[in-house]
């Protein structure tokens, strides 16, 4: 009895200890977005006068252009990778098309070093002369999220009961009608899941958008990185910057975690 | 005969667009990686051969970078999957808020890198940061950045923000072993640490083997962090495989090198990949 209580002192102690360190660097990087270059010299100033001069500069200095960049990339890459890679996936999990050869393609392309494939992507938009436009970051953001999203769905359509689209088919449905009016409402859940986690790691990525996209076109992490040298370090503003990256993937997140396992694994552990 | 072409049908668009995106890209990769290509020369690219691969395997700087990063990768997984295995349990039992709790300790996973790397350049810097002015009130006077800890700190980055992968899948992992084993061992009298060894963690083995291997494969390919951070400094100390690469490639403009190197790291990951693959498979089967 003793030794229980024991433990449990210590299971809260441990998840007490675990939200901490979680919370404290996100609420001081809220605050130091609150702060004027003054009180920023004082990490534990916590009572100050709160000032929005920050918000003003990273709203001036077209962080959110940068944001609105991202979204198109990330939007473009989702939706693309989701009506291909659902298509795919469904032929992967139902007939095995394509074989283990595709299987594995999709894992090993989530798992490439970028320092591999963008070389190539850079020297293919010099010679097309779409260096620095949004084209070359698609592509190569295509080139993760695309397996990513097919890998997450082989595991959902292959929990769908091959009896559904038997049924659909009887009832006179094309193999093709069964898919999309029977099977796919089934994974929409898991497709949610798939665009969502597809969109924050397009959201996300820094390396492919700092080689493809380093000027005029740049994408919101790239633009975040930008504070860190341009002009010595803006430290209010790029906090406020950090802070509008941030909010809406991790208020994104939260809807998909608990599918998110599935997902990730290939089916292979469920929650 | 039906059957076939819709099945082909629907794969062809996946398979297509993934040898443009992938399959073309690599194929050029490895063409660059035996040519002495450069940015700024103008003119057609001489094949080398494997002068690149040869020069590459003899740079005593590309090896380093191999060390550092293999350094990067044992102290931050090991770390992720110890504080994350005592997390997973801690929160399998937790009933009050526990979605709350779960939802708020899995986010620093979504959060973009560069932004965590360039959070804690500031936590941690030694003049305004907030954790080193906590430790000197006590009277601890710690460089995070400096020779011989930067690279551990790089790993604690990586800790803070990955840890909730590790409890994410092994949250997983626990909640679907089977009861019975866990009951009977309680039936007879077994204490919760020889559970923990003797049932639970052997039952956990699969997940934890995949959850280790995704966390190595990701971990392998850190950028954010020193580039928002140390840059690769002290010295060389903090270089990376993937900064390293960068550096080659952007910095001096020598893709044709930059290529070589990067296969040479593909084959290393590649080798990983496949027996990750063949767990998967084999935990999917049974």
């Amino acid at each position: 009895m003793k030794n229980s209580l024991a433990l449990t002192v210590c299971r809260v102690a441990l998840l007490w200890a675990a939200a901490i360190c979680v919370l404290f660097p996100v609420v001081w990087i809220a605050l130091a977005s609150l702060k004027n270059p003054e009180q920023l010299n004082e990490p534990f100033l916590l009572s100050f006068s709160p000032t929005l001069d920050a918000w003003r500069n990273v709203l001036d200095s077209g962080i959110l252009e940068a944001a609105g960049r991202s979204a198109i990339v990330a939007l473009t890459t989702v939706g693309i990778s989701i009506v291909v890679g659902s298509m795919g996936a469904y032929a992967i999990a139902r007939f095995r098309a394509g074989g283990t050869l595709t299987r594995f393609g999709m894992l090993a392309a989530q798992v490439l070093p970028p320092a591999v494939l963008v070389f190539p992507f850079l020297t293919m938009a010099y010679a097309l002369r779409l260096n620095d436009t949004l084209v070359p970051v698609i592509f190569a953001h295509l080139s993760f999220v695309l397996p990513v999203v097919t890998w997450f769905l082989i595991g959902f359509f292959e929990a769908v009961p091959r009896s559904l689209e038997e049924q659909a088919q009887v009832d006179g449905f094309t193999r093709f009608a069964a898919f999309r009016l029977v099977v796919l409402p089934q994974v929409f859940p898991g497709m949610g899941a798939a665009a969502i986690f597809g969109f924050t790691l397009s959201w996300n990525d820094l390396f492919y958008g700092l080689i493809l996209a380093p000027g005029k076109a740049a994408i919101l992490p790239v633009a975040i990185a930008g504070f860190n040298t341009f002009r010595g370090v803006q430290i209010g503003s790029m906090s406020a910057a950090i802070l509008i990256a941030v909010v809406p993937v991790v208020i994104a997140s939260f809807f998909i975690q608990r599918r998110l396992v599935q997902g990730i694994s290939g089916g292979a552990v469920k929650f | 005969m039906r059957v076939m072409t819709f099945k082909h049908g629907m794969v062809a668009p996946l398979v297509a667009l993934f040898i443009g995106v992938v399959g073309f890209p690599l194929g050029y990769a490895f063409y660059l990686s035996v040519t002495d290509y450069k940015l700024t020369s103008r003119g057609a690219p001489r094949i080398v051969g494997a002068d690149n691969y040869v020069a590459t395997f003899g740079d005593a700087a590309f090896w380093q970078s191999f060390g550092t990063t293999a350094l990067f990768v044992t102290v931050a997984v090991g770390l992720e999957l110890l504080i994350g295995l005592a997390i997973a349990l801690a929160l399998q039992k937790q009933r009050w808020a526990s979605d709350l709790t779960r939802s708020m300790l899995l986010a620093p996973m979504f959060i973009t890198p560069i932004a965590v790397g360039l959070i804690f350049r500031f936590l941690l810097n030694d003049q305004i940061g907030a954790i080193p002015r906590l430790l000197q009130t006590v009277g601890l006077d710690y460089d995070f950045f400096g020779p011989g800890k930067a690279i551990f700190t790089l790993a604690f980055i990586d800790v803070w923000q990955w840890t909730p992968f590790m409890v994410l899948l092994l949250l997983a992992g626990l909640e679907s072993i089977p009861k019975q084993p866990l009951e009977a061992a309680r039936v007879d009298g077994a204490s919760g640490f020889y559970v923990l060894r003797r049932v639970t963690l052997p039952l956990l083995a699969p997940v934890l083997v995949v959850a280790i291997l995704l966390r190595c494969l990701d971990a392998m390919k850190v950028f954010e962090y020193v580039f928002a951070t140390t840059r690769g400094g002290p010295g060389t100390e903090t270089q990376t495989l993937q900064y390293f690469v960068y550096q080659t490639g952007i910095q001096f403009f020598r893709l044709g090198s930059a290529s070589s190197m990067a296969f040479v790291v593909l084959v290393v990951v590649l080798t990983v990949i496949v027996i990750a693959f063949r767990r998967m498979e084999r935990a999917k089967r049974s």
